[in-house]
């Protein structure tokens, strides 16, 4: 009959209290597993969407802070360029995988159609003014990052030589659907125009002043590489949008870009007079946006922290993984909100359990006396109890690790939901290099809450130990405890 | 001599004032014999089994229990090891079948115990006058003398030579009484034991081989 033996035949032959204090661990032991739940699923979420968002990071201006400006600051703003070199610096850091940077402009054709998106009825929507079908994206970098970091990748043909880069070589990576469209393949030209045009202020029109072709070899053929359900189309007008940009891109050198808009630059300065004393003999300059992929996520913090010094006045450091805030909102609330839950649920358990037990204690005081007059050692009665409380809040807290989770996950639906709803409207969007295809819908789609050991491990951690602590309060009750007041 | 109280003093804080239950107690005792304390209701008799059973200690003096103080054994050792106790309330855990109530304690001591525990129990609750069917109840549905008998069984279960009992019978009739007493006579006389036990029954105290009187904190002996 030593302690542990004492402990069992307590907990079967006194059914009634150890069912009460199963049930108490067990209501109490759900809010804790559904806390841990949502903690969990939202932790999971983090780590997949910010894999998704990948380690890009770029130097870019601050629209948030300029847009706070009052107008008195806004009229003495001067923004400093980006220094090429300054970028070149920033590339050379330890933290950057590879780097580039890039010049685009926009072009049309009257020999290729663009790409307008799956199944639309070709409609001819005639416009007066430049044409600006296709983006002509400057690299830098000849294996091209978008396909290196899998926005896209190559299924034909090849990616730039270094030379190509560097000489500006007429040659292009056009994506599959454009080449399909156009009926286009590996080795073929195809003709850009780069016309320019000058703003009639007197009748607010566009008027042609000249042009000039732009002649490219096809090297390679790309495909995005987001390929999404059909069925999903309709509501995700933002991501066709996306997509029909991302098909009418085409790589070429930043040499070829600078030089189309040099020269449309150029000839509209012939036309526009007082623009061109404006500039003066200034120069004209590219502007780069810079890109750069870094070794590891966890980099992002102090690539930030070295390159910010270094930056022009009101520039900053943009990461990909930036966005997972703005896009992850609903489930960031929903791990602030779990985590509360979770820190009260804790608490409330420590301190019910705790009184319960000690109620149960003083129902027992003669039992306990009698152990410590038989000379039993305080630490022996201690762990009786314990081991008592500890075997119904295995049985309990493995009862509520299921139907917490499945709570957890009705839960987690309907505030999902309602967060998802309020989302849409609340958004703000500023341009950035670093735009995503990674939506709040991908956010809540990558939220599961499952029953994965990780989980498992931690509620029983956590259960275990609040139920531990719990114990505490009696316990100290039991030290106290003067056999010779209760027996004689 | 197996237990002697050397100088006890002990006595309650009463404001600014001490009440004496002992004042300079000395006593010895032996083993095989049974002693009786006698006294009125009142007079400390509880009080100084309670020190003599180690669940309290005195403000100064000593307890000798084999020429060892009993402090130097530890309160706690001293209890499992070498004394059993018998409280007048029986004091045996209700969740418990006789026989489990006999096994408690022998667990606890470190004194040597026979491999098969249960036959012992079984057989020392038999010897007590506890038949197999009613050792296997719940003692909360024996009677109030079955139960003190059971509370004998687990003073004898860890094998203690010193027997400590503050008023056994105190909840029982006249001839359930007796036979309490017969054993205690019986675990003296014939199993060498020391027992010890506090009653204000002048009765017992005729039984016993040599009682002590506690009054006014004076402790005297008659043989
Ligand atoms: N904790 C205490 N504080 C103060 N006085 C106490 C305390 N416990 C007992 N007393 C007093 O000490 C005296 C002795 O008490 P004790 O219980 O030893 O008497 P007793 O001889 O066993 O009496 P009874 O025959 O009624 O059991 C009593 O007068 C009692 O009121
Ligand atoms: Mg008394």
């Amino acid at each position: 009959m030593n302690f542990f033996k004492r402990a069992i035949l307590s907990i079967t032959r006194k059914k009634g209290k150890s069912i009460i204090l199963l049930a108490v661990i067990f209501i109490l032991g759900n809010l804790i597993s559904g806390a841990i739940s949502i903690q969990q699923a939202t932790g999971n979420v983090e780590t997949t969407i910010k894999e998704k968002l990948g380690t890009a990071a770029t130097v870019e201006l601050d629209y948030e802070a300029i847009e706070k400006m009052d107008e008195s600051e806004m009229m003495e703003l001067e923004i400093e360029e980006l220094d090429l070199e300054l970028i070149k610096q920033i590339g050379e850091l330890s933290y950057v995988k590879y780097y580039d940077f890039s010049t685009s402009t926009y072009l049309g054709s009257e020999t290729i159609k663009s790409y307008q998106g799956e199944g639309m009825e070709e409609e001819e929507v005639m416009y007066e003014g430049p044409s600006m079908d296709f983006m002509l994206k400057g690299i830098n970098h000849a294996p091209i990052i978008d396909l290196e970091e899998e926005k896209g990748k190559l299924v034909d043909g090849r990616v730039f030589t270094p030379e190509e880069v560097e000489n500006g070589a007429p040659v292009a990576v056009i994506s599959k659907k454009l080449a399909e469209l156009n009926n286009l393949h590996v080795g073929d030209n195809f003709t850009l125009i780069n016309e320019v045009y000058s703003f009639d202020e007197s009748n607010g029109e566009d008027k042609l002043v000249t042009s000039r072709d732009l002649v490219l070899e096809v090297i390679g053929l790309f495909e995005p590489k987001a390929v999404k359900n059909d069925a999903e189309e309709s509501e995700e007008g933002m991501y066709d949008f996306m997509d029909i940009e991302y098909q009418n891109t085409i790589y070429v050198a930043n040499e070829v870009v600078s030089s189309e808009m040099r020269y449309n630059m150029e000839e509209y300065m012939k036309v526009d007079e007082e623009m061109a004393a404006a500039m003066g003999e200034e120069e004209i300059t590219d502007y780069y946006t810079p890109l750069f992929v870094l070794n590891k996520p966890e980099d992002t913090e102090a690539f930030e922290e070295e390159v910010q010094p270094l930056l022009p006045q009101y520039y900053k450091v943009t990461n990909a993984s930036d966005q997972y805030d703005s896009i992850a909102a609903p489930v960031e609330s929903m791990s602030k909100l779990s985590g509360y839950v979770l820190l009260v649920a804790v608490i409330a358990t420590i301190l019910i359990i705790g009184l319960v037990v000690l109620l149960f204690l003083r129902d027992r005081k003669r039992e306990l006396g009698i152990y410590l007059s038989l000379g039993e050692r305080r630490s022996r009665v201690v762990g009786q109890i314990v081991i008592e409380v500890m075997i119904v809040a295995v049985i309990g807290i493995s009862l509520s690790l299921f139907s917490g989770n499945l709570l957890a996950q009705s839960v987690s639906d309907t505030m999902i939901d309602a967060e998802a709803e309020k989302q849409n409207s609340e958004e703000e969007m500023y341009y950035s290099e670093l735009q995503t295809d990674v939506t709040t819908d991908d956010v809540l789609e990558s939220y599961k809450v499952e029953l994965d050991p990780g989980y498992v491990g931690i509620f029983y951690l956590v259960g275990l130990l609040t139920i531990l602590v719990s114990t505490i309060i009696p316990l100290i009750y039991i030290v106290r405890l003067n056999p010779k007041k209760i027996m004689m | 001599m197996i237990l002697e109280a050397k100088d006890l003093n002990y006595y309650y804080q009463d404001g600014e004032s001490r009440r004496y239950i002992l004042k300079d107690t000395n006593a010895t005792f032996e083993k095989g014999k049974f002693y009786t304390i006698l006294g009125q209701s009142g007079s400390g008799k509880t009080s100084f089994l309670a020190l003599l059973s180690a669940l309290d200690s005195p403000q100064s003096g000593a307890i000798m229990f084999s020429g060892k103080d009993i402090k130097q054994i530890g309160y706690d050792k001293y209890r499992r090891n070498n004394v059993g106790i018998i409280f007048q309330s029986y004091n045996l855990i209700p969740a418990l079948t006789a026989v489990e109530n006999v096994l408690v304690p022998m667990s606890i001591t470190e004194n040597e115990i026979p491999e098969d525990k249960k036959t012992v129990a079984y057989n020392l609750l038999d010897y007590i006058g506890i038949v197999k069917s009613k050792a296997d109840r719940l003692v909360n549905k024996l009677s109030g003398g079955e139960q003190q008998r059971v509370a004998i069984a687990r003073a004898l279960a860890t094998n203690v030579e010193l027997i400590l009992a503050d008023e056994p019978t105190g909840n029982l009739d006249e001839e359930m009484e007796q036979e309490i007493i017969d054993i205690f006579k019986k675990l003296a006389h014939e199993h060498q034991k020391c027992v010890i036990v506090v009653t204000h029954s002048n009765e017992i105290a005729q039984q016993s081989d040599q009682t002590f009187h506690l009054k006014k904190g004076v402790l005297s002996s008659h043989e």
